[in-house]
């Protein structure tokens, strides 16, 4: 046959691509506050293995490092967090350029997906949310961890990288508009 | 090759309407029309199409690596300078590419003809991949067409893998086309189904809503730093922009890669022809000025920067029988290409469209006019392979 088995059909507007992973699919998710406890719950035939946790804690370790908020004070980052939640950037040393240090939530535990389509389970670290249950550093929330449920596949797209950034969780832009003028000014599509 | 008159089905306007399908109509005038089908034997899907893509799409590989690596050939693109560096860096690094579509003229019986390559910003990829497809799952469910009916077609599972294949497992990547342009955000969101079902992170803002930041790197509309850019605009625009000084230093990897800008620009025809020199799937063409064999019966003035068929003019023995209005181009240099007329099948003049997927070619989508310059108000009209 020359023709794909199937094809995505909708077109959802401009809306879609913030909603298609929630609307369309929700996975198989499990939390944990630490590799032991997910080891104790993996099972050969479920839908991760001893195995799984494993790679996936040390890749949701590296998300942590990479992709956690920042701040530039530690009194800011438990405003946010929690008491006794945060900690110091060991990436950002004393002599990263911008004088004060950086601080970061402490890692509390990791969610598990499973996979989005047919490859090994993924995973997201979690930090503390002030006023109570835990957050990945793209928002995802959980209220406790130890539970399991279906979260949106769109909660394992991985979140900004903010190590070695400046010390926001976002990018500070100081202009916009300077592309698009000279398609513009033209009368028909861009495309072709 | 034979132009079929098929049945529409009932109720097409209500699932392209459900499906969001929301530019079937353009500008007062049916686009989509299923009335009008063009049916392929195999043999000419893989001989005359397929495979000639394939080795067409190799030969313009070829014809890079040779710009690139010639200042005289370089200046002949039209491209500015500041950014040649930036071309050709991403051409050292290998940047791979992720799609583009020949236009081909051809009638069922000679070689199919290249009459220009869209590498960089394609559009009717979702007519292409998508309703086309549900076209003819649903006429073989109703019977009009035979079980046997095939297409070529494997746009979307090609752009999925390929997607896989050029990024890493879980990789953010921004889609961008002009704001309030549906047909470009159709395809634009094709390929976004596309990169989701890979397992990459889609996001989509507006091109318009890019910002700086204060690093340099290009930030979307809600702030968030922008990694990969997968922008439906073209390169020579992208370069005369006011962020073009921002583009080799921003650390975004952006798809189409830069060297595709040699690509999408009609100055490669002549160089293909220079290259390649009688290859049955190439017409002649020179830069104007340039002139040479293979002109004697007629030719197609064309700027190397147009979209849509803009700025064309067709000229035989020394009268213009027929013009683009759109005038947009005309600051362009141009060249010539020889005038091979679109075949006609009851007055109807089809322009294929062989679709590329990284190197290979992986599907079809047919538009056809009534007048011999395929415009933006052409209609698209679906294929079956049916021997």
């Amino acid at each position: 046959m020359k023709r794909s088995g199937h094809v995505a059909l909708a077109i959802l507007g401009a809306a879609a691509f913030g909603l298609a992973g929630c609307q369309e699919t929700a996975t198989d998710a499990a939390s944990f506050p630490d590799l032991d406890s997910c080891l104790k719950a993996a099972t050969q035939d479920g839908w991760f293995t001893a195995d799984d946790c494993r790679t996936t804690f040390a890749e949701a370790e590296l998300l942590h490092d990479e992709t956690a908020p920042r701040y530039d004070s530690a009194a800011l980052c438990e405003e946010q967090h929690g008491e006794g939640n945060c900690q110091p950037d060991a990436s950002a040393g004393p002599a990263g350029g911008g004088g004060g240090s950086i601080f970061m939530p402490l890692m509390m535990g990791y969610l598990l997906g499973s996979a989005l389509s047919g490859g090994r389970p993924v995973a997201q670290p979690v930090f503390g949310r002030a006023g109570g249950g835990y957050s990945t550093p793209a928002g995802t929330g959980i209220s406790r961890l130890g539970a399991s449920g279906k979260v949106p596949t769109e909660a394992f797209a991985k979140a900004p990288v903010t190590k070695g950034q400046p010390a926001m969780t976002r990018a500070t832009v100081a202009q916009r508009g300077g592309f698009g003028t000279t398609g513009a000014g033209r009368s028909t599509s861009t495309g072709g | 090759m034979e132009l079929l008159k098929l049945p529409e089905r009932p109720n097409w306007r209500d699932r392209a309407r459900d499906l969001g399908f929301n530019f079937a109509d353009m500008y007062g005038e049916p686009y989509w029309d299923e009335g009008h089908v063009w049916r392929f034997t195999m043999g000419q899907i893989e001989g005359c199409i397929e495979d000639p893509c394939t080795e067409l799409h190799a030969l313009c590989r070829e014809a890079v690596g040779r710009i690139i690596g010639s200042e005289a050939l370089m200046v002949r693109m039209g491209l500015p300078r500041a950014q040649w560096d930036f071309i050709a860096d991403s051409w050292a690094r290998a940047e791979p590419e992720l799609y583009g579509r020949f236009d081909l003229a051809f009638d069922g019986t000679g070689p199919a003809k290249l009459l220009e390559y869209n590498a960089d910003t394609p559009t009717s990829l979702y007519e292409s991949s998508a309703f086309q497809w549900l076209w003819l799952e649903d006429q073989i469910k109703a019977g009009v067409l035979p079980e046997a009916a095939d297409q070529f077609n494997g746009i979307h599972e090609a752009l999925v893998e390929r997607f896989a294949a050029i990024c890493a497992p879980g990789q953010d990547l921004h889609f961008a086309a002009m704001k309030d342009s549906p047909e470009d955000y159709g395809t634009v969101e094709t390929l976004g189904w596309a990169a989701r079902e890979a397992g990459l992170g889609a996001h989509y803002t507006d091109l318009q809503s890019i910002g700086l930041t204060a690093d340099g790197q290009f930030a979307d509309s809600e702030d968030r730093v922008i990694g990969a850019l997968f922008k439906l605009y073209p390169w020579e625009d992208l370069f005369a922009d006011d962020f073009a000084q921002y583009l080799a230093s921003s650390g975004c990897r952006f798809i189409e890669p830069p060297w595709k800008a040699l690509l999408s620009n009609k100055a490669i025809l002549p160089m293909l022809w220079q290259m390649f020199p009688d290859h049955p799937n190439l017409l002649p063409a020179y830069f104007v000025g340039e002139e040479g064999a293979g002109l004697e019966h007629g030719h197609v003035e064309k700027p190397i920067f147009s979209r849509e068929g803009a700025g064309i003019r067709i000229v035989q023995n020394g009268a213009v029988i027929e013009a683009s209005d759109v005038a947009d181009y005309d600051a362009h240099p141009r060249i010539r290409q020889a005038y091979h007329p679109l075949p006609q099948f009851e007055g109807w003049r089809p322009v294929l469209g062989a679709w590329m997927v990284g190197e290979a070619c992986v599907g079809l989508g047919v538009r056809s006019d009534r007048s011999r310059i395929t415009q933006n108000l052409s209609r698209f009209q679906p294929h079956v392979i049916l021997d």
